[in-house]
């Protein structure tokens, strides 16, 4: 029943993805562990610039896991470590000697809540901008109003940019993280199931809005929601119980995938 | 419902509203004397005049600026260290023994007799210095707020979310930037509440000034003497035999009283403007 729903988008989704794209992301052999506990098992997996990879799975399958991988925000706690290699631009990420710093710059990350700062939404934007880059009035200006017309945010807060985030609706909010991470112009964004707190109409917003970044960024989402990763992604990669089952085009991994494990889940046995 | 229950239910309530009652009626008859007692004495000369010998009539001015100089310097002292000490403990010495360490200290500091902390100072400023002076009471009092704003501090960026700490660090941004501008910020209001109510607490600190500043019954702004201050003023003219003296120590008690609810309100007001 929902294969059929999906046909309609899947063919949309097939036609962007036989465009062939070298990888931007290279994951090799990831184990991944807190404390004692392995929450990945040797993930081997490449996702295209200029895609859309979403991550589906089970709950505790791994998926965010591998994005808090990718970005390096786990080792803001000693008892989690990542062995293996995840490759960007030909560069072991990895390694202890690349600085977490130059890595989160050029990969942002959006979180399941709006996490608002709590100051205006001028400053919730400017602030990592203003850190990485010297820019005058005007500039810094133009930067933080180019970059919430690309999170799709500008008309609604235009005349109250010195108004708190936290006066901003649930869906706004989420939208401005969007935009203060598209202010330091990264190349890949991390998605964690961005819209789960959300109402259907800013889902829509935000769904929307991840097919017009597609041009521009490498994307990553990962979403408990199958209809919506068939619905804005290109490839699609399958988790369970901290192992990669399944990768391909997201019409294929949907219509035909090939392991039994996939099928169940996404024809709903289990999950 | 059964009559059993009916009547337990009522003997329950009344047992609770009594126990209320009989807390509030103490707080209630203390702040009744106080302002009773002291409203008497209230005149403009209790802040245009020094502290008088007996027999004379006076006010409590050099009292009020040597309690307001050494506060302010306690919290000046107080306030900076605390704060670096509670970010310490909440952020960069999160996992480690030796934060673990601190805090439990720390919280042997937050409940140590003051009187024990005058004596230290007493120890540590006065007997090299040869007297008594406004700096040691200022020194002693700083180290009855310090472990106030720490523990504060810390529990307040404790009070953070997690999701804003990781947010704030996926944009790349070291530590010391995430800090000063989300964590304090969204702990600012928590921070504010530690400092203020540790202010209220030593302004009415009575033992740690006795062996420090000890008293002066004339007006000396320089913080190297004995200084002046309401609660070792309220202490010695309250048990005196003179009635002027015991007219102005109530007069001093009711100015420190309200000194301290209005800090309690001013407490409260921002707490509330905190949570929205």
């Amino acid at each position: 029943m929902i294969m059929m729903q999906l046909t309609p988008e899947l063919t949309r989704s097939a036609d962007a993805a036989t465009v062939p794209e070298p990888p931007k992301i290279e994951v090799r052999n990831l184990d991944f562990f807190y404390g004692k506990t392995q929450a990945l098992t040797s993930v081997d997996l490449a996702m295209p610039a200029h895609a859309v990879t979403a991550i589906i799975g089970p709950s505790g399958c791994g998926k965010s896991t591998l994005l808090r991988a990718i970005n390096r925000i786990y080792e803001l706690y000693p008892d989690q470590r990542a062995t293996g290699e995840i490759v960007i631009d030909g560069q072991n990420v990895l390694e202890p000697s690349y600085a977490p710093s130059k890595l989160r710059r050029c990969v942002g990350m959006v979180f399941q809540k709006p996490t608002p700062f709590a100051t205006t939404i001028r400053k919730n934007v400017a602030f990592a901008l203003s850190y990485y880059e010297r820019l005058s009035k005007s500039e810094l200006a133009d930067r933080i109003e180019d970059a919430l017309k690309q999170a799709a945010l500008w008309d609604e807060v235009k005349d109250k940019l010195d108004a708190s985030a936290l006066s901003l609706s649930g869906g706004q909010q989420q939208r401005l993280c969007i935009a203060r991470t598209l202010a330091v112009r990264p190349e890949i964004v991390l998605l964690d199931e961005p819209t789960s707190a959300l109402d259907p109409i800013s889902t829509a917003k935000i769904e929307e809005l991840i097919h017009a970044l597609r041009q521009r960024f490498t994307i990553v989402i990962v979403t408990h929601n199958m209809q919506q990763a068939a619905r804005v992604s290109q490839r699609t990669a399958f988790f369970h119980l901290g192992e990669l089952i399944e990768v391909g085009d997201t019409s294929q991994i949907f219509t035909n995938p090939h392991v039994r494990r996939t099928q169940d889940y996404i024809t709903g046995r289990y999950g | 419902m059964p009559i059993r229950r009916r009547i337990a239910d009522l003997a329950a309530l009344l047992f609770a509203t009594g126990a209320t009652l009989f807390g509030l009626m103490w707080l209630v008859w203390i702040l009744w004397t106080t302002v009773s007692e002291g409203a008497a004495a209230i005149s403009p000369a209790l802040v245009t005049q020094m502290t008088p010998p007996p027999g004379e009539s006076g006010g409590l001015l050099n009292a009020f600026y040597g309690s307001a100089v050494m506060v302010m310097l306690a919290l000046l002292i107080g306030t900076p260290v605390g704060v670096a000490a509670g970010t310490y403990l909440a952020e960069h010495g999160r996992h480690s023994r030796l934060a673990a360490v601190v805090g439990f200290i720390n919280d042997i500091l937050l409940s140590a007799p003051s009187i024990v902390i005058g004596l230290f100072v007493y120890e540590l400023v006065v007997r090299p210095m040869g007297h008594f002076s406004g700096f040691a009471g200022a020194i002693a009092l700083a180290m009855i707020h310090l472990p106030i704003v720490v523990r504060t501090t810390d529990e307040a960026l404790r009070l953070v979310p997690n999701q804003m700490r990781e947010a704030a660090f996926a944009l790349g941004v070291p530590g010391w930037k995430v800090t000063a501008q989300i964590l304090f910020k969204a702990a600012m209001s928590g921070i504010v509440t530690g400092v203020l109510l540790g202010l209220a607490r030593i302004a009415g600190e009575t033992a740690p000034l006795l062996f420090t500043a000890l008293n002066n019954q004339f007006w000396s702004a320089s913080l190297a003497q004995p200084l002046a201050n309401v609660p070792v003023v309220i202490f010695q003219y309250a048990m005196s035999p003179y009635d002027e003296w015991h007219a102005l120590a109530w007069a001093g008690a009711l100015t420190l009283t309200a000194f301290v609810l209005g800090l309690n309100l001013l407490v409260r007001l921002l707490a509330r403007r905190g949570n929205r």
